[in-house]
């Protein structure tokens, strides 16, 4: 037997093992007391093995054929290709199409609108064709085409794919909205939205294989021409679709099962007593605000012309403050119409939102027009100062420099501002109690674990301390403090920062001479002593497994008066507040003379002593960054979660925070923050998607999968990067999506 | 009778279940510091490996032995076939973790991070879905085909029971001979020259590979016949092996990390400690798992690396 | 010619675009009814589907005590709908806290933001509810609750209007349990405590009780979760020269704790609550569980005719015995029907004439008889606390415990 025989066959039994696992992720819960391994038998034995097996089977036949396409994957129109069809993919079988649907039926994705769409009698015919069998034979049909197109270069073929293509996005959409016309209720899904830019990619993609000179795509090149054209035009571009969606059709004020339009909530609103701002804002102004904006940006974009650039900026920051004026006036409407279901800044659709989101948007565009003309000027200012720096150093700085920089923040933060008012109530608390505060936790162990390599395994330690330390002082534990002390929670976090502070010097000092793995278990151990010292409670001091209830926070500073209650929102934009400070003094800090000093022990301990770093102090002051960044965390946390105790805090916790900041690509800020949003909005993704009790074995093998075929992290650092491929190592992305052989 | 007076007469009978708790922690440190020594990496998924043993060997012994009641020579008999399915059965997952979360890693160059990373996925992957496949109560009895508390011999006024004999007895059996196999033998000297230097080894015509995955399928052995000798003493649950896991690795670098005899002298010493200080009146059962840690600390600040000092392994 | 392709590229994008816009023609809802599985259209008569939502563990450490009750109150609703006992149909909407402070907010909300969830058994700890229990009751309508495990003696302190609770909780199980040990002849008691919010709750009552009793006390914790190996503690408690132990925690640990006492040669009597009456501890425990006593405020599944149906029918649906809480969550469920079935006698129930009803709910579940206080807990008159034994594999009643010697 030669070796390539052996191969094929260990890739054959690496692949049927591969759906023997899978069957035993899927299938029955539990074996009994009396038969323990019912379930494992039911699993394996019987028929139901050999569709697993086929599974597995099939992978083996797709990777051993993998070579003979691999070609065929550098042609034009494959990555719009891949794009689009995950694009569609994603919205078909796992993304929400109908909100309500989710509350009433559990299941408001594709699948769960077939099912009511087929019980619907009063529903289009075309709907119910496209969520019955109209959409996935599209994709079928387009996918066959676009292949056909790619490999023969026959024009017919990617004229007929883009054909299927915009024929499925205008079937998706009419389809989607004939169910939300029918039903009325709120719907901030965005299923449709993701299947109709997959179609229209797809589109992209047939026309892109059949008129491409070249023989090898280059996407990368494509886009930066496309991005490089004219800066902030296709931003520009992208804010005038969505601005058509948000003005003509998007719900903009629902409740009692209407679903307004602009137009309708015109009509609707019209003689309710409404300020006259906001009933012109519905009748005429927003579409002509949208309009002078979006023609402005256009053209100033399109020109490079900065005083357009700056009327156009301004003209959309007087859009967005208007539109929430309106909103507001509407909600207090609702609230008085309909008090049990109203309420200030309730009911309304996606429609606010997303306009608000479409004149930044503009103000990104323009804003990358103001920094594109001026970027001369200041590159011959910074010319004349000395530029000792690193290599690497300066390639950060240079990313930093980049004009995409400002659009993207802008684009960001309106997305952080306007997007979270659209999500369901559970999303909204998922972003503020899972996402947001353990993204700042991740943030804060990036500088332990990532900038200065220092291995924490007890990071939980310090949030736990923060917690505490407020609650203490907020007078939620048994032992109360004097009661000059007693603050609110707020006010709590300089002290709670302080705490633990200290208590990162009181580690760090006797534990840093400690290298590598030694000073991972001392962390470990250091935050398992804390957690056990809150549960056995010496001295009465933390109430035990019995944690405190901390009052939520509240704000009376002269005339402002602001109450934090049961809503998320209002926690959210306190959190991202935090965020964002801390965000940015991070972002200062990496490129400072303290950054470089991390990179420099992380990198060689020895050699950054010998060149003058006093590593000692170094090393403290990262511990105590991540320690006080942790306490800040733990501080928002107690008060907005109300109550907690001591199980929050266990090693799996420390762990978990670790692994989001290594997922995301250990060293990067970026990373860090992504690491940590995905890993937390897994969970709760997953719980529409698995069976409630497996999600964690789910997660399990996604962060395992995620791991082999992204070693790096989802968003590596730069330096990082350079360290793994070299520095001028240009991987592309055709080529990197390939798994490896044998690699199972 | 003073509390004081009450724990010097429970010394010698807590001796004995000391060394009933370091032996298991020792086997499972084995595990630990094997792979630091050849990969100089934390594997975070060993405890699962030591849980999968337990439910391998809890399934074969279910299924031979049932609700019966087992006597005489069927006794060492079923507890051979009990170690040998853990063991099997650790093996085997401990050679797929291999290849499945490290292989892959190994051969893109990941940094050391990603390794640990991937552990901690194939952690969560494995007990999670035990607790799928058989159920998630804190603990299943194994079958009582044996009395396992029954009264061997006392020494003094310490009992010593069936399952303590065997524990500690197997537990020694193996020590000796993993000893024997890493001193005596070609792949002892191949896991050997891995640790000393990959690179001179891969030179001196050592599969790398191959040894590095031998390693693995070592400890992930010692680890499962430990499964299956702590389920038979305490159960089995899916999630077993967290504890037990951390507590090991503790035991691992307080002998010294990458040190086969100084895995057996940590484990052994953190079981007695754990044991006897909970014991003291002052302290109390509710610190038991603080006092392997301030154990830990209080060594590691007096020698930094560990009790016997690194050996298999290259100085950090 | 990249240029032409660009062009080409936008003029699709923007023919798709156009296409969009040119199709909005979104009109009011003027069909009437709505989407057929769809939302809760007051289609009213029999078809009607109300749900009744769950908060618990179902993944995580504790998630074994959450699948108990979700499989209890699965049993209820599959028992009703399939009996056709009532006009409407009931469905569970489970939502998985992983018993966390934390994450449970997150299922509390997709509850309520779930128009058709009309009552919700849970949550199923004490921590979680404390963290949840305000957004249950401050919702508009309120969500009315029902937990058949969280036994924390402040929760119905803390002026949760909505909130009920089927259960005594802990101070009632620790103190009359106190109670029967000073009465009969205990001196001194060794109280031991899983480090649980539950096992340090009620081993916390009943250790204050007996202080106060006059009963000289020694308390100690081992943590539930991370210890196995119980033989060191049984050592000091046999040497601790008690006579009699109390152990607050849940059943697989007590079975542990049971052999290990055994080995140990402890002679003194041995008690635990409520957490650890179950198959699992008479099946772990095996001989050495043989004279464990419980306390706990539930009827004698061996005399009541419904339990001992409970038991068969759940054993033969999910293969294994109930377990701690799944008897509870099963009285819960046919309680919150029972409520719906009042509350939509007189049109569709809502969460508000649910909660209406529930108040004034007088109903014989298998587990107690329940009629609810102001402040949700069960009147004090129903709460009454059972003494069990374990003899030789099953677990017997011994009746009240108040009029035991």
């Amino acid at each position: 037997m030669n070796t390539a025989t052996r191969a094929t066959l260990r890739r054959l039994a690496a692949c049927l093992l591969g759906g023997f696992v899978l069957a035993l992720m899927v299938g029955r819960q539990e074996g009994s007391l009396n038969d323990f391994g019912i379930s494992f038998h039911q699993a394996v034995v019987g028929p139901r093995i050999f569709v697993f097996l086929l599974i597995g089977l099939v992978i083996f036949v797709m990777v051993t054929f993998w070579p003979r396409v691999v070609p065929y994957l550098t042609r034009p129109g494959v990555a719009p290709l891949g794009a689009g069809l995950l694009a569609v993919l994603a919205a078909q079988t796992v993304m929400n199409w109908y909100d309500p649907l989710v509350s009433s039926t559990g299941n408001g994705k594709f699948s769960g609108v077939r099912t009511a769409a087929n019980a619907s009698p009063n529903l289009s015919s075309v709907s119910v064709a496209f969520f019955g069998w109209l959409a996935w034979t599209l994709v079928i049909a387009a996918l066959v085409a676009c292949a056909a197109a790619i490999v023969t270069r026959v024009r017919v073929f990617g004229y007929v794919t883009a054909a299927i293509g915009i024929v499925g996005a205008v079937l998706a959409y009419v389809a989607h909205s004939a169910v939300v016309d029918l039903d009325g209720g709120i719907d901030h899904s965005l299923g449709v939205y993701a299947d109709i830019v997959g179609f229209l990619l797809l589109a992209c993609a047939g026309i892109t294989a059949v008129h491409a000179r070249a023989e090898v795509a280059d996407t990368r090149g494509f886009l930066r021409k496309v991005m490089g054209y004219r800066p902030g035009l296709p931003i520009a571009a992208l804010g005038v679709i969505l601005g058509l969606l948000a003005f003509s059709t998007a719900g903009w004020f629902g409740a009692l099962q209407i679903n307004d339009t602009l137009a309708q909530a015109h009509s609707d609103f019209d003689g309710t007593g409404i300020s006259s701002l906001a009933l012109n804002y519905l009748g005429w102004l927003g579409w002509t605000l949208f309009g002078a904006a979006a023609v402005l940006s256009l053209a100033a974009t399109y020109l490079r012309n900065r005083m357009l650039a700056w009327v156009s900026l301004i003209l959309s920051v007087v859009g967005v403050v208007l539109t929430f004026l309106t909103l507001r006036s509407m909600t207090d409407i609702g609230a008085q119409v309909a008090p049990q279901f109203g309420g200030t800044w309730k009911n309304l659709g996606a429609g606010g939102f997303l306009a608000c989101i479409v004149f930044s948007l503009f103000a990104a565009a323009t804003a990358m027009v103001i920094s594109s003309t001026s970027a001369g000027v200041r590159r011959n200012v910074r010319a004349k100062a000395p530029t000792d720096e690193l290599p690497v150093t300066s390639m950060v700085k240079g990313f930093r420099r980049s004009s995409n920089a400002m659009p993207l923040l802008i684009i960001g933060g309106a997305l952080a501002l306007f997007y979270p008012p659209t999500l369901t109530l559970t999303w909204q608390n998922v972003l503020v109690g899972q996402i947001g505060v353990f993204v700042l936790l991740a943030v804060g162990l990036n500088v332990v674990v990532g900038w200065a390599g220092l291995l924490d395994l007890g990071y939980i330690a310090f949030y736990e301390i923060g917690s505490y330390t407020t609650a203490y002082l907020v007078g939620a534990l048994p032992v109360k403090p004097p009661s000059w002390l007693q603050m609110s929670p707020l006010v709590s976090i300089p002290f709670a920062i302080l705490a633990c502070l200290i208590a990162g010097v009181l580690l760090g000092a006797p534990t840093l001479r400690l290298r590598g793995d030694y000073l991972a278990i001392v962390t470990l151990g250091f935050g398992e002593i804390i957690q056990i010292l809150a549960v056995n409670n010496p001295g009465g001091f933390t109430g035990g497994p019995q944690g405190p209830t901390v009052p939520h926070p509240r704000i009376h500073l002269g005339g402002i008066n602001i109450t934090w209650g049961q809503d998320n929102l209002p926690y959210w934009y306190l959190l991202l507040i935090m965020l964002i400070v801390v965000i940015v003094l991070f972002y200062r800090l990496e490129g400072s003379r303290l950054g470089r000093a991390w990179a420099a022990i992380r990198e060689d301990e020895v050699a950054a002593q010998a060149s003058g770093v006093n590593t000692t102090r170094v090393k403290l002051l990262a511990f105590a960054i991540g320690a006080s960044t942790s306490a800040l965390a733990g501080s928002f946390f107690a008060t907005q979660v109300g109550y907690f105790d001591p199980s929050l805090f266990t090693l799996q916790a420390s762990i978990l925070i670790v692994a989001y900041v290594v997922f995301g690509g250990m060293g990067s800020l970026q990373g860090a923050i992504a690491g940590a949003a995905v890993l937390t909005w897994l969970p709760q993704f997953l719980k529409a998607q698995v069976p409630q009790d497996d999600r964690q074995m789910w997660i399990g093998a996604l962060v395992l999968a995620m791991m082999i075929f992204r070693p790096a992290g989802l968003l590596p650092a730069k330096r990082r990067k350079a360290e793994l491929e070299g520095l001028d190592a240009a991987a592309s992305s055709e080529t990197a999506a390939v798994p490896r052989a044998g690699a199972m | 009778m003073s509390q004081s007076e009450n724990w010097v007469q429970q010394l010698p009978q807590n001796i004995i279940i000391g060394l009933e708790q370091g032996s298991v922690y020792s086997l499972i440190a084995l595990g630990y510091t094997l792979v630091y020594g050849v990969l100089q990496l934390i594997n975070f998924a060993h405890s699962e490996v030591f849980m999968a043993g337990g439910f391998g060997s809890y399934l074969v012994v279910n299924g031979i032995v049932g609700h019966r009641h087992m006597t005489g020579v069927m006794v060492p008999l079923t507890v051979l076939c009990g170690v040998l399915s853990g063991a099997l059965t650790g093996a085997a997952i401990a050679w797929l973790l291999e290849k499945v979360a490290y292989k892959t890693l190994r051969r893109s160059g990941a940094p050391k991070l990603a390794f640990l990373i991937s552990a901690i996925g194939a952690s969560l992957f494995l007990s999670n879905l035990a607790g799928k496949l058989f159920n998630r109560l804190p603990n299943n009895a194994f079958p009582t085909y044996f009395d396992i508390n029954h009264q061997l011999f006392k020494i003094g006024n310490a009992k010593v029971t069936l399952i303590e004999v065997i524990i500690v007895g197997s537990a020694v059996v193996m020590m000796i001979f993993l000893d024997r196999l890493v001193n005596r033998t070609k792949l002892g000297r191949g896991i050997r020259a891995v640790a000393e230097d990959a690179p001179t080894a891969a030179l001196m015509g050592i599969d790398i590979d191959k040894t590095i995955s031998r390693t693995f399928v070592i400890g992930g052995a010692l680890a499962g016949a430990a499964g299956f000798m702590f389920g038979t003493a305490f159960g089995v649950s899916n999630l077993m092996g967290f504890t037990p896991g951390v507590k090991a690795f503790a035991a691992a670098v307080l002998g010294g990390i990458g040190n086969i005899r100084g895995a057996m002298i940590g484990g052994l010493i953190l079981g007695q400690a754990e044991v006897l200080i909970a014991a003291l009146p002052f302290v109390g059962a509710q610190w038991n798992d603080v006092i392997s840690f301030v154990v830990l600390v209080l060594i590691l600040l007096v020698r930094p690396t560990g009790i016997l000092g690194e050996r298999l392994g290259r100085a950090a | 010619m990249r240029n032409r392709t660009l062009t080409t590229i936008t003029v699709v994008l923007a023919a798709g675009a156009l296409a969009l816009s040119a199709c909005s023609s979104s009109k009011k809802n003027t069909n009437g009814g709505g989407l057929g599985g769809g939302s809760s259209a007051n289609n009213g008569g029999t078809n009607q589907t109300y749900k009744i939502g769950f908060v618990g563990a179902l993944s995580g450490p504790n998630a074994q005590l959450g699948i108990n009750e979700r499989n209890g109150a699965t049993l209820a609703i599959d028992q009703a709908n399939a009996s056709g006992k009532y006009k409407f149909k009931i469905a569970l909407n489970a939502q998985d806290s992983e018993g966390d402070p934390a994450k449970a907010p997150a299922a509390a909300t997709a509850l309520i933001s779930d128009p058709t969830v009309v009552a919700v058994i849970g949550p199923a700890f004490s921590g979680e509810s404390k963290a949840v229990n305000p957004s249950f009751c401050q919702a508009s309508p309120p969500m009315p609750t029902v937990t058949a495990s969280a036994s924390n003696a402040e929760l119905q302190n803390q002026g949760n209007k909505c909130w009920h609770r089927i259960i005594p909780n802990d101070n009632v199980e620790g103190s009359q349990g106190a109670d029967w040990l000073a009465r009969t002849g205990a001196k001194k008691v060794y109280v031991l405590s899983d480090l649980s919010a539950y096992g340090a709750g009620v081993a916390g009552t009943m250790a204050k009780e007996l202080k106060a009793k006059g009963v000289s006390v020694v308390s100690s914790g081992v943590d539930g979760t991370t210890t196995k190996n119980y033989n060191p503690i049984a050592g000091t408690i046999a040497a601790s020269g008690t006579d009699a132990l109390f152990y607050g925690g849940y059943d697989a640990q007590s079975a542990l704790l049971a052999k290990a006492l055994v080995a140990a040669g402890y002679k003194g009597r041995t008690v635990t609550g409520n957490g650890g009456k179950s198959s699992v501890f008479t099946t772990g425990a095996g001989k050495a569980g043989n004279g464990w006593y419980f306390t706990c405020g539930c009827q004698d599944a061996t005399i009541a005719p419904t339990a001992k149906e409970f038991t068969a029918a759940y054993t033969a649906k999910f293969n294994t015995p109930p377990s701690t809480y799944s008897p509870e969550a099963f009285d819960a469920a046919n309680l919150l029907m029972d409520a719906i079935s009042k509350a939509s006698a007189s049109g569709t129930a809502t969460r508000t004439s649910v909660l209406d009803a529930l108040n004034k709910e007088d109903f014989t579940g298998i587990t107690t008889q329940i009629k609810f206080q102001a402040n949700g807990e069960v009147q004090s008159s129903s709460l009454i606390v059972n003494l069990f034994q374990e003899k030789s594999g099953a677990i017997k009643g011994l009746g009240n415990i108040k009029e035991l010697n």
